[in-house]
């Protein structure tokens, strides 16, 4: 036997694994600091950590490639875009038409600037398609999060995570019709960029819809406990997830459906834990703090008044339509105000759209691909400040104010 | 300030105030949107005045003048669609009851207006935990010597009031055992309770004079008496009522109320007397406990019986006044009450099903927005 059979080898050699565990561990830690010392919101502590600890940064943790991420981001967006379906009322859109109107509008503004912007910088018409319709969505995580940090309340919040859930449905339909048409160029035709769509649409709803009636039929019998909970969903997600590839759906479709019929069908109120208990918790830190590993900030470096603009622009399209249309839907210019602005958000759900077109399409990856990372990474730090103020401002946060 | 003066009324006229319960359609903890259901409800003209309250998750209804029943629950439906309408174009459910049961007093907001502010200041935590929903009834007085006169002969009846409109057995989250627990919050407030023994307009401006010269009042709102003067009205305000889970037993209170009125100032020709009060905190306190079945001690023979007893033999003894009134429908909702319960034991049943105070509130507020 010798020293080295049973005592370390200098120097240690460690696993990239523990530099993970210990930029979680730093980001919980520094998102306590930020909500403790500087009142800021969570999100921004992991985000920065994991953007400071990463290839981006100081490069502490190796860079991985955004593959190997791809299951935590899964679970953790399944988490969010389910929990968000299940916290919205989609009877207000008959009782309030205004505000189906504000976010077709809201979204298609979006699309239209996004889209005329990337004209204007000479991108190519699909390419620019698929960008702006990616550019729709709002942010669930984000919007989820920060809701649920700062326990807010009231017309504000709630016309958010409708408005939200919407805007993320259109994105994901648009999306794949977008990139349907890019398939078309590169020589299919045009029958299947029709039916591709359709299929998707079609197909994710009838499986959310058979999750979200499982889902509440369990529930009804089983009561609430937490660890039900989890495993249900982790189960359920899980399930989403794999029937989702093997029939070619969209999982964040099927998840954020899922979760709107559980609302739409209750019977009952029912509410449920953050994230649907701890577990979940864990992988949403887990998930930003990830998403600041994985960043790509060489769009910033190249192209970044292409990357301000971008935000400029789409944040600007978000808020005119809510403002132009505050009073017809009732609230006031200033609840409109923080409404357009807490719509800024981009964030996980971006990430993997731009990570599906990326993986099929090498051009896309290397450009429009980077200018949108560059986005992603911009908004997950300043736009929570956004959400939370917005919030703050019309006085529905729960943060010891009178 | 002296006290205005008491202004000339149609005796016997009715008015009906009833504060309201705003709800998010989540969870249904009270949502502090008072000021977007008012800017929403102010687009439109409707009815009597909707108006806000000390903290944003309350919103206040009142009616106009009137003199019978059926026009009132009109006016009062009118009202609820008005209220309704709102909450479902902002996703806010409205409920009546007296208590919310699981909203944290800590968590409320209190509605930005100088009144309400300065009680805020005044009165503390107090403020915030005044969040709590009640009917006011007026009733119109010849004069107001007329009015003090009923004010203390009305006194009696208070208890039953408390029981027929006791909807409040739930507060933070835990049933507290009260058919109305809303009232232990009034009573905490320096000055609630029971008007002073005063019989005359004159002597009343003496007391309320030197009432605010030591500086403890400034109006007559100040006072949070169980039933008080409203010399700007010319009316007697009686405030002992939770606000019940529907329109229609609010109406047929207010009317039960009316009838006693007809009765005391036709029929009954004793005087008022100071030992009437003797049993008053007594019968109110078992009111609030009990409910219909709490013991009533009647002030004058001494007898004792249930409110339940007591509330169905002064149904036979105002039938007649209820007749000329044109208020047998709301005694007939009366007697309804005395056979069914009240809306304490409706919220209990409801919730013996799956104790779930959510799924309570829910169909508290379907009660009130849909009706019975």
């Amino acid at each position: 036997m010798t020293l080295s059979s049973y005592l370390p080898i200098w120097p240690l050699s460690v696993s990239p694994a523990l530099w993970l565990a210990l930029a979680l561990v730093i980001a919980v830690l520094v998102g306590e600091g930020l909500v403790r010392y500087l009142r800021l919101p969570r999100i921004v502590g992991y985000v920065g950590v994991g953007l400071l600890m990463g290839p981006a940064g100081l490069n502490l943790i190796p860079e991985l490639p955004a593959s190997e991420w791809r299951l935590l981001v899964d679970l953790a967006l399944g988490i969010l875009l389910f929990e968000l379906g299940s916290k919205v009322n989609l009877r207000w859109l008959k009782a309030n038409l205004w505000i189906a109107f504000t976010s077709l509008l809201e979204s298609s503004a979006t699309f239209f600037a996004v889209f005329a912007l990337l004209l204007w910088f000479d991108v190519a018409h699909v390419t620019s398609a698929v960008v702006a319709s990616i550019c729709i969505a709002t942010s669930p995580a984000i919007v989820v999060r920060t809701v649920t940090e700062s326990r807010a309340q009231g017309q504000v919040t709630e016309r958010l995570l409708l408005m939200t859930a919407l805007n993320c449905i259109y994105a994901i339909i648009c999306h794949k019709i977008a990139v349907a048409f890019m398939y078309d160029e590169s020589g299919t035709r045009l029958i299947h960029t029709v039916l591709q769509p359709l299929y998707l649409i079609g197909g994710s709803a009838i499986l959310g819809w058979l999750f979200g009636n499982a889902f509440n039929t369990i529930h009804l019998h089983l009561g609430r406990h937490e660890e039900t909970f989890s495993f249900l969903l982790f189960g359920m997600i899980a399930i989403a997830t794999i029937a989702a590839s093997t029939l070619k759906l969209s999982p964040m479709l099927i998840l954020l459906s899922a979760g709107l019929i559980v609302r739409y069908r209750r019977r009952r109120p029912h509410t449920f834990l953050p994230h649907f208990g701890s577990a979940g918790a864990v992988l949403v830190v887990l998930m930003f703090t990830a998403s600041g590993l994985m960043a790509n900030l060489s769009g910033i470096r190249d192209s970044l008044m292409m990357v301000l603009l971008l935000i400029l622009v789409r944040t600007a399209a978000k808020l005119t339509p809510v403002l132009l249309l505050a009073k017809f839907s009732g609230i006031s210019l200033k609840q409109g105000l923080a409404l357009g602005i807490a719509l800024a958000p981009m964030s996980s759900l971006t990430l993997l759209l731009t990570l599906d077109t990326a993986a099929a399409f090498p051009d896309f990856a290397s450009g429009m691909g980077l200018i949108l990372m560059s986005c992603i990474v911009i908004l997950e730090l300043v736009s929570p400040i956004m959400v939370q103020m917005a919030l703050r401002g019309t006085g529905e946060t729960l943060e010891g104010r009178s | 300030m002296s006290l205005m003066p008491f202004a000339s009324s149609e005796p016997l006229s009715i008015g009906v105030e009833l504060e309201l319960q705003l709800l998010n359609c989540n969870d249904y903890d009270l949502v502090s949107s008072a000021p977007d259901m008012l800017r929403r409800i102010a687009r439109k003209t409707h009815h009597g005045e909707i108006k806000p309250e000390m903290t944003r998750g309350m919103i206040e209804i009142n009616t106009s003048i009137h003199h019978e029943y059926v026009s009132l629950v009109e006016e009062l439906n009118s009202l609820r669609k008005t209220v309704s309408d709102a909450g479902r174009f902002l996703n806010i459910a409205v409920a009546g009851g007296g208590t919310h049961p699981f909203q944290h007093w800590s968590e409320q907001k209190i509605f930005d207006a100088p009144r309400f502010h300065y009680l805020s200041d005044l009165y503390g935590y107090l403020a915030k935990q005044f969040t709590i929903f009640g009917q006011h009834v007026h009733i119109g007085c010849p004069g107001p010597d007329e009015a003090l006169h009923l004010l203390h002969m009305m006194s009696r009846y208070v208890p039953h009031f408390i029981a027929l409109s006791a909807s409040s057995p739930f507060v933070q989250g835990h049933d507290t055992g009260f058919a109305s627990a809303r009232l232990n919050s009034v009573f905490s407030f320096p000055l609630s309770g029971r008007a002073p023994f005063v019989l005359s307009w004159e002597d009343f401006e003496r007391f309320f004079s030197k009432m605010t010269e030591t500086g403890v009042v400034e109006s007559m709102k100040d006072f949070y008496w169980d039933i008080r003067p409203k010399p700007e009205f010319g009316t007697i305000e009686v405030r002992v009522c939770d606000t019940p889970l529907t329109i229609e037993v609010a109406a047929a209170i207010a009317c039960y109320i009316q009838s006693i009125a007809r009765y005391i100032m036709i029929d009954q020709k004793d005087e008022p007397r100071e030992d009437d009060y003797l049993v008053y905190t007594f019968n109110r306190f078992q009111a609030c406990r009990f409910g219909l079945e709490g013991v009533f001690i009647d002030p004058r023979t001494h007898k004792r019986r249930t409110l339940r007893e007591d509330i169905a033999e002064m149904l036979t003894r105002i039938a007649d006044h209820a007749v000329e009134l044109q208020a047998q429908g709301a005694m007939s909702q009366i007697s309804k009450i005395l056979d069914t319960g009240n809306g304490a034991s409706w919220l209990r049943k409801t919730y013996s099903h799956d104790h779930n105070l959510s799924d309570m509130v829910q169909q508290q507020s379907d009660l009130w927005m849909n009706g019975q």
